[in-house]
């Protein structure tokens, strides 16, 4: 898994490519939380992480990865960020329905929608 | 703390050219995991097919009903590639043309990866649609954490164990863990709208929802999973 971190504004997007499996959960769940931690730090202004998960180019993702999500659902909205997921495949999206996450996750299938999310 | 990194990863297969393929699969991404250059890599894995052709073809001559097995041990500048003699019982075998392939591993996570190599692979080859594919490899990707994580709480001197049997109308596959097992009936309902939120606990569930059958024996140590290659008629 390789994951890409990019800045737009106040908001971060991650564009993650490969399988969410794993030790691989692991190293995602990693790089969220720096982000969360990146922004509490900048202390001066009352920041909030608005993050982006790009799923475009994930193949597969377990349970693991699943809960990965979750957890930064929780984390980053106990801080009054914001989370959202863009672009996901058929069996990322059929594996979020059988979870019955869909009404916690906001998804879209374009970056600008997902920024408008934000706005 | 003085410990050797060393890991052993154990194969098992039908002794077939048709199966080395899956050899070459776990050598490849074994060596990933090493310090070897990417020239070098390429040597061992070509020495570990010939390797593995020479086994099979002068050990055993090339009869599937018999298993070949081989043990990878590895350290970060080292790969050491035994031909095991003696097989594992096959006892989760239910008929004599079933072909049967096991995979054990030290209980780290990092080696999941390994399993989904294997499990993809062994999938190419048979006839199963690709969504089912993609849910029998979630579901054996999910058996595979629940031993290593759940079961032998990734204490990599224990071992999970995957056997993965192909016989002509179905795939079942056989997850065995050596921790204190679980009663199924215990573990929380995921779906319980006050446990929607938690970040673990899905795994048993997405297990049930991808495959056609799931069995726990032997106090949740073993898990049995099964899909049929034709889809059962609603009674």
């Amino acid at each position: 898994m390789q994951v890409n971190v990019r800045h737009k504004g106040s908001i971060t997007i991650l564009d993650i490519e490969g399988k969410i499996i794993g030790a691989e959960a692991l190293a995602l769940k990693a790089i969220i939380d720096q982000q969360i931690q990146t922004v509490s730090n900048e202390a001066e202004q009352d920041e909030k992480l608005n993050l982006i998960l790009n799923l475009e180019r994930v193949q597969m993702m377990d349970s693991s990865g699943l809960g990965v999500l979750v957890a930064a659902y929780t984390t980053i909205r106990r801080n009054d960020g914001r989370v959202v997921l863009l672009n996901l495949g058929g069996n990322i999206r059929s594996l979020i329905v059988m979870a019955k996450l869909m009404t916690i996750f906001d998804c879209y299938n374009t970056e600008a929608e997902a920024i408008g999310h934000f706005l | 703390m003085g410990e050797r990194t060393e890991q052993a990863i154990t194969l098992s297969l039908p002794s077939s050219m048709q199966h080395v393929y899956l050899l070459t699969a776990v050598v490849t991404e074994i060596l990933k995991e090493t310090n070897f250059d990417e020239d070098t890599q390429e040597r061992i894995n070509l020495a570990a097919i010939e390797a593995g052709t020479n086994a099979i073809r002068n050990g055993n001559r090339e009869n599937p009903g018999e298993q070949i097995t081989f043990q990878l041990i590895f350290t970060e500048n080292e790969l050491t590639v035994n031909t095991l003699e003696e097989s594992e019982a096959l006892k989760h075998k239910e008929t004599e043309t079933a072909q049967v392939i096991m995979l054990s591993l030290p209980s780290s996570m990092q080696h999941v990866y390994l399993l989904d190599v294997v499990v993809t692979e062994i999938l190419k080859e048979t006839d199963f649609t690709e969504e089912t594919q993609e849910q029998i490899n979630l579901a054996a990707i999910e058996a595979g954490t629940n031993a290593i994580k759940h079961g032998n709480k990734e204490d990599p001197r224990k071992r999970a164990t995957i056997q993965f049997i192909l016989d002509e109308d179905k795939l079942t596959i056989v997850t065995e863990d050596e921790g204190d097992g679980f009663t199924r009936q215990e573990v929380a309902d995921p779906l319980d709208p006050e446990n929607l939120l938690k970040s673990s606990g899905r795994g048993l569930f997405l297990m049930e929802a991808c495959m056609d059958s799931v069995t726990y024996e032997a106090n949740g140590t073993i898990i049995k999973m099964v899909k049929y290659k034709v889809e059962l008629e609603a009674q």
